[in-house]
């Protein structure tokens, strides 16, 4: 059983975990289609619902 | 003292026979194992499917997972055919149950991963992440973040299909600390070309108390695929029975029988459905025991361009729902890129 020390370290870590994901995501989707698209787009069309 | 010496003259040439007769021993375990797998694989039997896919065809006939009500309009945008990358934006208002919204998605996809993220205008994310190690296993994340606290939750899955088996293990929102959560097991098993049986266990822990509970599944298929009934049986008292049958090669019909016989609540809901796949455009129509009659019409007029209209009627609470949609497709890409148009010779 971890100490209550590791425990706590182990939530903080999960909880900034989280936080990174929840705004990283669609930003690191969006990179990695951006950059492996065959061809590439441009980034105004990617973002726009008009263009 | 006097014995030791027989007894160690005895054991004696027993000791160099003992390894080969270990080996002999797995031997003759590693030759039963191959006439068993040679005898299974004998039998033909094809891939019963994963248990979460029980039910595909039916959810596919029935339009439950299609239906929305008011008004929606979906732009979709695809940016690159090889590896498939999409971006969505979609508008959804006048909703008699859901606030208007408006989110966001992104789609990237190649040979062995698929990546999925979707996030509204409140700040609510659901991703999802498959990897496919080889054709058939593959590790799956879904997840659903939120702001507000303890609506947030991941799920993570490995998917494993075997030439006649379905292996499937799922943990969700597991607690590194204390491990708590839910974990799913489920294994499915093709008995004979036309009859799958399968087991799943749930494992429900938290730091005070555990529970386990097994559901008990069951799907026979027609012979030439165009039937399939399945069956999935709680011991609390659930049974949820479905039916699928291939009418023609643009009809499909199911039904669905959902009971549930628990001491502190019984209840059934049939439900009926059909769709039909015409050239431009899909029809559904479903009618249920609870006294809904429903209908949705989806009709391509181009390529890029398709409209949705979808309706229901609840005659026992005397309402009405009806929903109107449009989807638009548009691409960065030359018809040539998409690959609709053959390249010159």
């Amino acid at each position: 059983m971890p100490s209550e020390e590791t425990k706590e370290r182990i939530i903080r870590a999960v909880d900034f975990g989280r936080t990174v994901l929840h705004y990283g995501w669609i930003p690191f989707i969006i990179y990695v289609g951006y950059t492996r698209s065959n061809p590439q787009p441009s980034l105004i069309k990617l973002m726009s619902p008009l263009a | 003292m006097a014995a030791f010496p027989p007894e160690k003259l005895s054991l004696d040439p027993a000791f160099p026979s003992s390894p080969s007769s270990s080996r002999g021993r797995l031997g003759a375990l590693s030759d039963a194992y191959n006439r068993f797998s040679s005898w299974r694989s004998t039998l033909g039997l094809s891939n019963p499917g994963s248990v979460e896919n029980l039910q595909k065809e039916v959810k596919n006939t029935h339009l439950t997972n299609f239906f929305f009500d008011g008004a929606r309009a979906d732009l979709m945008k695809g940016l690159s055919m090889d590896p498939a990358f999409q971006v969505t934006h979609s508008f959804s208002l006048a909703s008699q149950t859901l606030p208007p919204t408006y989110s966001f998605g992104a789609v990237f996809a190649n040979q062995q991963m698929f990546l999925q993220g979707n996030i509204d205008n409140e700040g609510n994310l659901s991703g999802r992440l498959n990897h496919g190690w080889t054709p058939t296993s593959v590790t799956k994340v879904q997840s659903q973040l939120s702001s507000t606290p303890g609506h947030s939750m991941i799920q993570v899955e490995h998917d494993h299909q075997g030439a006649d088996y379905s292996v499937n293990g799922k943990a969700i929102n597991p607690s590194l600390t204390d491990g708590a959560g839910i974990y799913i097991g489920s294994y499915l098993q093709s008995v004979t070309r036309n009859l799958a049986v399968g087991v799943e266990t749930l494992y429900q822990r938290s730091p005070v108390d555990s529970e386990i509970s097994t559901s008990y599944l069951a799907k026979l298929t027609g012979t030439d695929k165009n039937w399939i009934a399945t069956a999935h049986f709680q011991p609390i008292g659930v049974l949820q029975a479905t039916y699928w049958h291939k009418l023609s090669e643009k009809v499909d019909a199911a039904a669905d029988l959902q009971v549930i016989a628990a001491p502190a609540r019984r209840d059934a809901i049939a439900t009926l459905g059909a769709k039909w796949d015409l050239r431009m455009s899909t029809f559904r129509a479903q009618l249920d025991s609870t006294g809904k009659v429903s209908a949705l019409l989806e009709q391509r007029f181009a390529p890029t361009f398709s409209f949705t209209v979808s309706g229901e009627i609840d005659h026992f609470k005397n309402a009405a729902k009806v929903g109107v949609g449009v989807m638009i497709e548009s691409s960065s890409l030359t018809p040539e890129e998409m690959g609709m148009v053959p390249p010159p010779l």
